[in-house]
């Protein structure tokens, strides 16, 4: 309701430069980085540091195809597939958690258990160490099982991570709805599986959205698990990213630009897409009805 | 034949008990209402009666059947809760529409059903719309709409017009006497407010605790309260409550009066609460019976106002016409009475009503 009578710049022009001042402050670092991907080398390290400057791709090429120092002939990174990696691993398990989760939620939201809030306690006690703590018993599972370096084995152990959070956000939103209009589907005939799909799922898809974005930026940028559960061949890009640095060359700061660069676009892609409905997720219930 | 037999529910929720021998029955037709403040178990025995609440104890038939064990999608009833619960990502459409999908009608047959009951209603402008775009009012002709499009046997109404304001209820009230009037189905009517329940009801049943406690027509219902609750309930503003004893066979001293007045039919010697409808008190020309007393607080509601009088020791409420109250002030001496024939005897430990015994 409110929304509508809403007036756009109605806060004014003193407000608006404050907080373009501090939207710029916030953008900086990830302005400056993408404005590096497309210096050369000379130009990224120049001092005083460069704004005008003129624009090269070198960058973007070498992040796929590197010049060999033996030979001098252009050869093919693996950087297409740990994109591809990154990609498939971080949609996958967020959207394995985000479907155990929900389903999850609508249980406990909606069937509570016997000391309902005590299981609920147990999913978050995984989240309240520091992963770094269960590492190595991780790590020896992974190995022992045969799950390392599997595409799997670290799909497993994300969606593994990110069900706790999506259980409670998800729940949350479930809690939030009115429990009459379930009833009134129920009573015009909905059965239990319409209910939840065709009433209660619907009614939450902005905080579904929140969760999945939350839970995507969370995945991936997550850097000590892929390092040491992944193999060459199921890398993610920040593994790949730290891999760069040091090497025969030393840092190559407008390649790791680049990457970064390229590494950006898929979820800003994504939060854009979802952007209307993420508002709405996390303000979810914080307005009166 | 009752069309709705509602036989001794229970229901407990933790310690809470909710209903407790919750019984009474529905003719065809009928527009019931269940009277009761909140908390009493109105709701709870709506949603028993859809089926939407398992029950402890106790059966419910409907249409000749058992349908107690009937789950919520098959017993061809349907609900208007009281926050509306319109299906906020559907259309008006889609929502009034939802009833009519399980029947396997054609999606001709549905658009002109949903056509019609929107026609009735007078919400055809708002079809293409989300139900949280409509007002107050349009929300809650949708919610009708959708659960009456099915055209049901029994309509469970559960609080419909709390969430409305004053004028809308009132617009409404007249709106539900007439669809009922036009569809022939029967309601069951759940509200806390004695308004409602009185002005539509066809029969009232007055709830306490979980359990009806008086069923009658609100004609009987006032006339006779069968004790000091639905006397208290129903009647607007609330009876008046005074001790009282009767001094010899026929000789009843109330509070207020320093004589006893006549009552015939009433034994001697017992205590004995006495109430006196406010709109059962008048003006006294000077007189013998005439009751002096102090007007110390008025609530003019426009038509009649409502008077807070003082006589000796004891409060009581008068309504007097807008013309007449106009011309008194708060702190006045007024002189009142009223007709000994209108009064009701009360137990006073069980508050159970007392006749009086033919003289």
């Amino acid at each position: 309701m409110a929304r509508k009578h809403r007036e756009i710049g109605k806060a004014g022009w003193g407000y608006t430069a404050v907080a373009s001042v501090i939207g710029f402050i916030y953008f900086f670092p990830v302005f400056w980085i993408i404005l590096t991907a497309f210096k050369t080398r000379t130009d990224a390290l120049a001092v005083p540091p460069k704004l005008i400057f003129t624009p090269t791709f070198d960058n973007f090429v070498s992040v796929f195809y590197r010049a060999s120092i033996t030979t001098g002939t252009s050869q093919a990174t693996d950087m297409g597939l740990y994109f591809f990696n990154s990609i498939f691993i971080a949609f996958t398990s967020v959207g394995l958690a985000l479907i155990v989760g929900t389903l999850a939620a609508y249980a406990f939201s909606r069937y509570p258990l016997r000391g309902n809030d005590t299981y609920l306690f147990i999913i978050l006690t995984t989240r309240m160490m520091p992963p770094i703590v269960v590492i190595i018993p991780i790590f020896l599972m992974f190995r022992l099982s045969g799950l390392a370096g599997s595409y799997w084995g670290i799909i497993f152990l994300y969606t593994a991570f990110n069900i706790p959070f999506s259980v409670w956000l998800v729940k949350s939103f479930f809690d939030e709805l009115n429990p009459e209009i379930e009833d009134a589907a129920r009573m015009d005939g909905a059965t239990e599986r319409r209910v939840f799909f065709g009433f209660c799922i619907p009614q939450i898809l902005a905080g579904l959205s929140a969760t999945f974005v939350f839970g995507l930026i969370l995945t991936w940028n997550e850097f000590l698990f892929a390092l040491l559960l992944t193999g060459v061949e199921t890398r993610t890009v920040p593994v790949a990213m730290a891999r760069t640095l040091g090497g025969e060359v030393g840092v190559d700061y407008g390649l790791l630009a680049a990457i970064v660069t390229l590494f950006l676009i898929p979820i800003f892609f994504v939060t854009f897409l979802l952007q209307n409905q993420l508002l709405r997720g996390v303000t979810f219930g914080t307005v009166k009805k | 034949m009752s069309e709705l037999k509602v036989d001794n529910l229970r229901r407990t929720f933790g310690k809470v008990v909710a209903l407790d021998g919750m019984s009474f029955d529905v003719a065809e037709g009928e527009f019931f209402c269940l009277l009761g403040p909140s908390s009493s178990g109105k709701t709870t025995t709506l949603r028993a009666i859809s089926g939407l609440e398992e029950l402890e104890r106790g059966r419910v038939h409907f249409g000749g059947r058992d349908v107690t064990e009937v789950p919520v999608q098959g017993r061809g009833m349907s609900m208007i809760f009281q926050t509306f619960a319109l299906y906020p990502h559907l259309s008006v459409e889609a929502n009034l529409a939802h009833p009519l999908r399980r029947s396997g009608a054609s999606g001709a047959d549905i658009r002109k059903r949903v056509g019609e009951v929107a026609e009735l209603l007078r919400v055809t402008h708002t079809l293409k719309r989300k139900p949280t775009t409509l007002s107050g009012g349009e929300q809650q002709r949708v919610a009708i709409g959708r659960a009456i499009v099915g055209r049901p046997k029994l309509l469970l109404l559960d609080e419909p017009l709390t969430n409305l304001d004053a004028k809308l209820r009132d617009e409404m009230r007249t709106e539900f006497k007439r669809l009922h009037r036009e569809l022939g189905m029967t309601m069951l009517y759940a509200t806390p407010d004695q308004i409602e329940a009185l002005t539509m009801g066809d029969r009232v049943g007055v709830i306490r605790d979980g359990k009806v406690v008086a069923i009658g027509t609100p004609r009987d219902l006032y006339r006779e309260p069968t004790d000091t609750y639905v006397a208290g309930m129903i009647g607007s503003p609330p009876i008046n409550f005074l001790d009282a004893k009767t001094s010899g066979d026929g000789q009843l001293s109330l509070p207020f009066l320093d004589r006893p007045v006549e009552t015939p039919g009433v034994a001697g010697g017992q205590s004995l609460v006495v109430g006196l409808r406010p709109h059962d008190i008048a003006l006294a020309q000077s007189g013998a019976a005439a009751i002096p007393a102090k007007i110390h607080l008025t609530e003019p509601l426009g038509d009649v106002t409502i008077i807070d009088i003082r006589a000796r020791e004891t409060n009581m409420k008068m309504v007097l016409r807008e013309e007449v109250a106009a011309k008194f002030n708060v702190g006045d001496e007024i002189s009142v009475t009223f007709d000994p024939g209108d009064l009701h005897f009360f137990d006073p430990s069980t508050g159970i009503r007392r006749e009086r015994q033919a003289v």
